[in-house]
């Protein structure tokens, strides 16, 4: 049996119980409830219209060191593979062969799936030339997984021209030994 | 039924070939006209202003894209999902669920009070009928549970039965005390109790009605399953329950009869606490002195409607902020908080209309 | 109610015993990671449970093997997507070790103002699968804002979101962008603000009490046994912190305290205590925050003797470092190579995931998705 003390404080803590569950239900409405009118700087709505020239981000709103999609300026690419060694990913494939000139390589593939990058921006830390960059662009959707990989290289070259060039070489080797 | 001073079968009879139809026929006319001008623009109405609100309370932007401001985006939605296909071929026991919903939804037209203009039935004991179309639901949803023979089916449908076994009891007796302050439950009766101005209605009229009130509302909540009560829902353990494997025409159907129970709910709530149809006197007068009969029963209409809308959305706006409660908490918070202040509203209300009767 | 069981090979047996089976997972919406649970329940109480892990396997360990040191680091991010930092933070401080290399202040300043933002951000997600498992809408729209605004710095910091790849062997990659540390102060204070609106929406809500509190509060005895670290074993009284008790990258120069769990709610290390504790993490590494963001020298951001070669010694090393779910132990082996001979992580989540069968026994079905989400499982550094 219980005391009727007891029985008074169980009642206590019911109805006390009961009105700080109703208190807390009114007091968690009532934070939420300045959202709807969107009172004060911190309360303003944050989703943002996409695609939407007028209210969303575009590519230059993104900070400067923003990882985009990747591009390489080939008159400037040296062929040197660094990026392609240190790649966690292995998604740069380059091939290239001796230029007409020995100081130039002819980079003809230059690929880099995109469908495999995960922008970890270690190419282009190390690209001597700073021909690698990452663009400010980031929309990359693609339909077939094909079309994420882009090409910066000049091509394959032709046997024709690779015998010219090979003799081109070999003129200016001979010049450079007569001159020597 | 006095089906003489209805107002649809002055205007069937007025297309000529159709006069002097039978009865049933007005009946099911009205019943088609109360669902498709009444249930299916409050549904798109509610939906859209749940979602909206969902998303300002929630600092997002909501549906925008689906007509102005996105008011087309429950149709679009609708759309949607009626186009697509079901996951499997119906088995008997969701035919036996499709079929007592269907009945529910039909049968139980007949005595929403919506107005005068569509209160196509009156009895002495109106105010219980929606009971029984609530508790129907329920056994329908248990049995869509059920029927899905998967673990999480059946603790849906157990959960339903048990939330709807403990809600029905705190609802009837706050029923009862709305019964002592205006003398029968005729939904007629119930609304002449009350007036347009708040302090005449029920709720103001005594502290145990406005307790009963409040019973009245969270029960029903309870007892149909509506967030932030819902257990048989929950859709972080059982993933949706009795819900579960519902999609396209199929879900489409069961959020209707969810929306459904949720809309009768308010309607009742407001017709027993909140001042039913009434219009404001002077208005009504002038009206009825322009003999423009049809427009009180519309303006009655929208004035309970507007209540209705209000009502269903504080319960929202309470549902998206605050946690959903676990099926063993619910239930005893009917058994142990619910039902001790009906109880106890009962006894205040009863005492409380002796007294004035005495005075 | 605790039944002992012998393992039931058949639905059969089950039935005898009047026990429902259930497997949820390895992907269920009740779960916050692909795990997958073999249940078997007397009505709605979990009576018996095994687990099943693995799911997230990808040879992370491996991996490391194959690659130079310095691609090692983009590959440590995805131990953990959610809190990358701390997984480059071990590694660097293992190489460094190794190869004795000094880090200047300002990169020590830059790594802490990173893992501790880190850490705030991890934690936002963990408030944000309570918030969900206890089905309130409202609070993780608000949640994963103010997180937004973490990403945004790690964004203008480093140029990505997740994946930082910022820390290197002997400092950082780059400097501070101009206004970052002002944006940091910026975003300490608007989280400071906030902290006040989740305790009166949510944290302090009767709903979210009634859900948690007193549900499968985490003994002292399965800490020690399962070796349970971080805000979880911190929750339960169990005062252990690396920051603290062995200092790294400069943590001795800062003044903070380690909040520990108090069973205001209900029982001491209950689930609602292990939110708690998060909470008040988060307001302590804003203090921490604070404190550094004032006081960031000059000088330089990377060890100069770094820029010119870049050969790791022979040797190795172990060292620890509090992420934001536990004790991160880190492993590193070098033989002189330009790659790594093993590299191999002790973290946080594989105690978590042991404590589950023990803690689960005896609760609700209901209780179970707020159970497994309290407990902060991030599966990815478990199954590496």
């Amino acid at each position: 049996m219980r005391s009727k003390e007891s029985l008074l404080s169980a009642l206590l803590s019911y109805i006390r119980d009961v009105c700080m569950g109703a208190w807390s239900i009114t007091e968690s409405c009532l934070t939420a409830f300045p959202y709807v009118f969107r009172w004060g700087d911190l309360r303003k709505e944050v989703t943002e219209g996409y695609p939407d020239p007028v209210s969303s981000k575009t590519a230059d709103d993104l900070p400067p060191r923003s990882r985009g999609l990747l591009f390489n300026d080939i008159d400037r690419c040296t062929g040197c593979k660094e990026c392609q060694t240190i790649c966690p990913s292995a998604c740069i494939h380059i091939e290239e062969e001796p230029g007409a000139d020995i100081s130039k390589i002819w980079v003809s593939i230059f690929d880099i799936d995109f469908s495999q990058c995960i922008f970890c921006g270690l190419c282009v830390e190390v690209c001597q030339p700073a021909s690698l960059v990452h663009t400010r662009q980031y929309e990359g959707a693609a339909y077939h997984l094909t079309d994420l990989v882009a090409s910066f290289g000049r091509g394959q070259v032709t046997e024709e021209q690779r015998a010219k060039w090979a003799a081109l070489r070999q003129a200016i080797e001979s010049s450079e030994v007569s001159s020597t | 039924m006095n089906l003489e001073s209805f107002w649809v079968v002055s205007w069937v009879n007025s297309i000529g070939f159709l006069s002097g139809l039978p009865e049933w026929c007005y009946a099911a006319i009205s019943l088609l006209c109360i669902f498709f001008f009444v249930l299916i623009p409050s549904l798109v109405f509610i939906v859209f202003f749940d979602r909206k609100l969902s998303a300002d309370l929630q600092a997002r932007v909501g549906p925008n894209r689906a007509g102005p401001a996105g008011v087309l985006q429950p149709i679009a939605d609708l759309l949607k999902l009626l186009q697509k296909d079901t996951r499997s071929p119906w088995g008997w026991i969701e035919s036996l669920w499709i079929s007592i919903h269907s009945m529910v939804l039909y049968s139980s037209l007949a005595v929403i009070p919506l107005g005068s203009l569509a209160l196509l039935l009156d009895t002495e004991m109106s105010a219980f009928l929606p009971f029984w179309s609530a508790l129907v639901l329920a056994l329908g949803t248990i049995l869509l549970g059920l029927s899905q023979g998967t673990v999480a089916g059946w603790f849906g449908g157990i959960r339903v039965a048990a939330q709807a076994l403990s809600g029905a009891f705190p609802a009837l007796i706050s029923l009862l005390c709305t019964g002592v302050r205006a003398g029968g439950f005729r939904w007629t009766v119930l609304a002449g109790s009350q007036g347009f101005a708040p302090w005449s209605w029920t709720v103001a009229s005594n502290p145990f009605q406005a307790i009963a009130f409040l019973v009245f509302v969270m029960s029903g909540l309870v007892l149909l399953g509506i967030a932030p009560l819902e257990g048989g829902q929950s859709m972080s353990d059982i993933h949706g329950g009795v819900a579960t494997h519902l999609s396209g025409r199929r879900l489409v159907l069961f959020r209707f009869g969810r929306f459904y129970g949720f809309f009768c709910w308010s309607v009742i709530s407001v017709v027993l606490f909140l001042g039913a149809w009434n219009l404001p006197l002077q208005f009504r007068e002038l009206l009825v002195r322009a003999e423009l009969y049809p427009l009180i029963g519309f303006f009655e209409l929208v004035c309970l409607l507007m209540k209705t809308f209000c009502l269903m959305m504080v319960i929202v706006w309470i549902a998206r902020v605050n946690p959903r409660s676990r099926v063993d908490q619910i239930t005893d918070f009917t058994w142990k908080v619910l039902s001790p202040f009906s109880l106890s509203a009962l006894v205040g209300a009863g005492i409380w209309a002796g007294w004035r009767a005495f005075l | 109610m605790t039944i002992v069981l012998k393992k039931m090979n058949s639905i059969d047996e089950s039935v005898e015993n009047n026990l429902t089976q259930w497997e949820i997972g390895p992907y269920h919406s009740s779960l916050p990671a692909p795990i997958k649970l073999s249940l078997l329940m007397d009505g709605e109480v979990v009576s018996h449970c095994s687990l099943e892990t693995g799911f997230l396997h990808r040879g992370l360990e491996k991996v490391f093997e194959l690659h130079s040191w310095r691609s090692s680091i983009a590959y440590v991010d995805h131990l953990d997507p959610e809190a990358a930092v701390f997984g480059e933070l071990a590694l660097c401080l293992g190489v460094e070790e190794i190869a004795g290399l000094a880090v200047p202040s300002r990169a020590q300043h830059i790594r802490i103002i990173l893992a501790e933002l880190t850490r705030v951000s991890s934690h936002l997600i963990y408030m944000v699968r309570m918030a969900r498992v206890v089905g309130s809408e409202t609070i993780i729209h608000y949640l994963l804002r103010d997180r937004e605004r973490i990403l945004d710095l790690f964004e203008l910091l480093a140029g990505a979101r997740f994946s930082l790849n910022f820390l290197r062997f002997g400092g950082v990659c780059a400097d501070v962008t101009e206004g970052f540390i002002e944006r940091v102060l910026e975003v300490c204070e608007v989280i400071r603000i906030r902290l006040k609106e989740y305790n009166d929406l949510f944290t302090f809500n009767h709903g979210f009490l009634k859900r948690t509190a007193f549900v499968a509060p985490l003994t002292s005895s399965l800490i020690r046994e399962c070796g349970v670290t971080g805000p979880n074993a911190r929750a339960s009284g169990f005062s252990f912190d690396v920051r603290k008790d062995s200092p790294y990258t400069g943590y001795d120069q800062v003044d903070f305290d380690v909040p520990l769990g108090r069973g205001e709610g209900g029982s001491l290390g209950d689930v609602h205590d292990r939110f708690l504790i998060r909470l008040r993490e988060i307001s302590q590494s804003m203090e921490i925050l604070k404190q550094l963001s004032e006081t960031v020298p000059s000088g330089e951001y990377i060890n100069s003797e770094v820029e010119k070669g870049y050969a790791i010694p022979s040797g190795e090393a172990y060292v620890r470092v509090e992420s934001s779910r536990g004790l991160l132990g880190c492993h590193v082996v070098s033989d002189g190579s330009s790659q790594p001979a093993r590299i191999q992580f002790r973290t946080p989540t594989v105690a978590h995931l042991m404590v589950i069968p023990k803690l689960v026994t005896g609760i609700r079905i209901e209780d179970l998705p707020v159970l497994l989400a309290s407990l902060d499982l991030g599966i990815a550094e478990a199954d590496r």
